[in-house]
């Protein structure tokens, strides 16, 4: 990040000063935690501060970090609730292992990255992609479970793939 | 967050070649012992930077699979459950009055709109997400409605005010100023002549009304210009101007939170809704005809469909969560 001109890192902390107060405030209303809510109030500005943005007025200012607040609260929300789904998969396991912290970490690190790919896509073809990375199915056998030819499976496929292509090329552009 | 294996050196790859390499992703797949797809591959591969450095986030996005294929079908199954809570995540989310950016991408997606289209309006500098109205003003005093599922730019130069329409709906009262101030749309640019006028992006036509002072209105590859007095309305693509007809004062009413209809076919009236309802809402052709008078709440969608059922012979199916389809009831 050494790209970063210490003029915008200026700018923000002036940011921070006037909104801080009021995105954390709104944060907690809508997560009722201090804790979580304090968290992601730090995580807006350094959202912004990896996402350069200018403003023409202060307005404008305050739509954009209230916007951005929700997409922070939104993107909380989604893991929890990835995470949660994954805890209960495992205890719904006969052989319940307990995994190490710093697997569970990769793998919910993982699983949400994927989880947010999949949330892109139709349901038919979200499950081809599954079924084809995850489970190793061939295109004939994921036809036959989905009730489409195979060509539309290769349809699937290529349009699932793009959608995973265009979010990788914007986690790049945020982090620029 | 740090990425050793950085395929982008400062330039990242165009759309296009991001499209050929889920093509060719989805061939080589489909039989990785094909030595003539394999072959192939290999030519595009080769052809150029770009293609390369597409194919590398090909890569990348198979490694994030990858580190999930030990874990047995806990990980599938689990993506699967996520999955099922989406929907009412969503609702959740929606009580509570936060609605992601994501809610709006997801909405447009389901309308097919093309993609370059729909990743400008996620990077859009004002939106709204479905069934959310608000107002902004911007730095000159203009004051912007948005509908809902909108989304748009403001670029305010010394010489020019300019807005850009990307999807649904803005009513706008310009702030009286010397710099022109035009909106530009997918099909042309209208000119703010007056004051109070309000500007929709439909799939494939821009539809337009004045409630005070003019606008001039040119499409994109005609050139074709006209001037639209206040009290008028009209729709343009990017070759012909239709013809004016009175505008309602219902064009406006959404900004008070109601939706009004003034005897307006129901396709019309779903697609009003559409703007407030989360998921895909369809209409039946039978049914697209019937008429639809009266004023109903824009933030309750599923009440306005249940007000339209009682009064209307149709039938409200939802086979899936966020799908929604109106059909004549037997």
């Amino acid at each position: 990040m050494s790209t970063l001109d210490t003029t915008y890192r200026q700018q923000v902390a002036l940011y921070y000063a006037e909104h801080h107060g009021w995105i954390r405030a709104w944060l907690y209303r809508k997560l009722g935690n201090a804790c979580d809510s304090a968290d992601l109030a730090h995580e807006v500005f350094l959202r912004l501060l990896l996402k350069p943005h200018r403003f023409d007025s202060d307005s404008h200012a305050q739509a954009y970090l209230r916007s951005m607040s929700r997409n922070v609260c939104v993107d909380f929300w989604r893991r929890r609730q990835v995470e949660q789904a994954w805890l209960e998969v495992l205890a719904g396991r006969p052989e319940a292992v307990a995994p190490s912290e710093e697997h569970r970490a990769l793998v919910l690190e993982a699983l949400q990255q994927v989880h947010a790919m999949l949330s892109r896509l139709p349901e038919k073809v979200a499950e081809a992609f599954l079924l084809a990375q995850l489970e190793g199915l061939g295109y004939k056998a994921i036809g036959e479970r989905l009730g489409v030819s195979e060509r539309t499976v290769t349809k699937y496929m290529a349009q699932a793939m793009y959608q995973c292509l265009l979010l990788e090329a914007e986690l790049d552009e945020a982090l620029v | 967050m740090k990425r050793s294996s950085d395929p982008s050196s400062g330039q990242k790859p165009d759309h296009a070649s991001l499209q050929q390499a889920a093509e060719w992703y989805a061939r080589l797949s489909a039989d990785p012992h094909d030595e003539a797809v394999g072959a192939a591959w290999r030519r595009w591969h080769g052809q150029s930077a770009a293609h390369r450095q597409a194919w590398q986030y090909v890569e990348r996005v198979s490694r994030r699979f990858a580190a999930l294929q030990g874990e047995g079908d806990t990980a599938a199954r689990t993506l699967r459950a996520a999955r099922r809570t989406d929907t009412s995540r969503r609702q959740a989310l929606r009580t509570l009055g936060v609605l992601s950016g994501s809610a709006l991408l997801g909405w447009l997606g389901w309308r097919a709109t093309p993609l370059p289209q729909l990743l400008m309006a996620w990077q859009a500098d004002y939106r709204t997400a479905t069934g959310e109205v608000r107002d902004f003003v911007l730095a000159d005093g203009t004051h912007l409605w948005l509908n809902g599922a909108t989304a748009l730019d403001a670029d305010y130069r010394p010489e020019r005010r300019r807005l850009r329409l990307f999807a649904g709906e803005v009513l706008i009262e310009t702030a009286a100023e010397t710099r022109p101030f035009v909106v530009d749309t997918a099909q042309g640019r209208l000119r703010a002549l007056g004051t109070r006028f309000s500007v929709t992006q439909q799939d494939g036509f821009t539809r337009m009304a004045v409630f005070e002072g003019a606008v001039e209105v040119r499409a994109a590859d005609s050139g074709a210009t006209r001037i639209v007095e206040a009290g008028q309305q009209l729709r343009f693509d990017r070759r012909t101007i239709g013809a004016g007809e009175p505008a309602t004062a219902a064009r406006q009413a959404w900004t008070r939170g109601i939706l009004v209809a003034g005897d307006i076919p129901l396709a019309e009236f779903v697609e009003e809704l559409s703007r407030h309802h989360h998921g895909y809402l369809g209409v039946a052709p039978e049914v697209a005809g019937l008429r639809v008078m009266g004023t109903y709440p824009l933030h309750d969608s599923e009440q306005v469909l249940a007000m339209l059922e009682s009064a209307l012979p149709i039938r409200i199916q939802r086979p899936l969560p966020w799908w929604t389809s109106i059909d004549a009831r037997q």
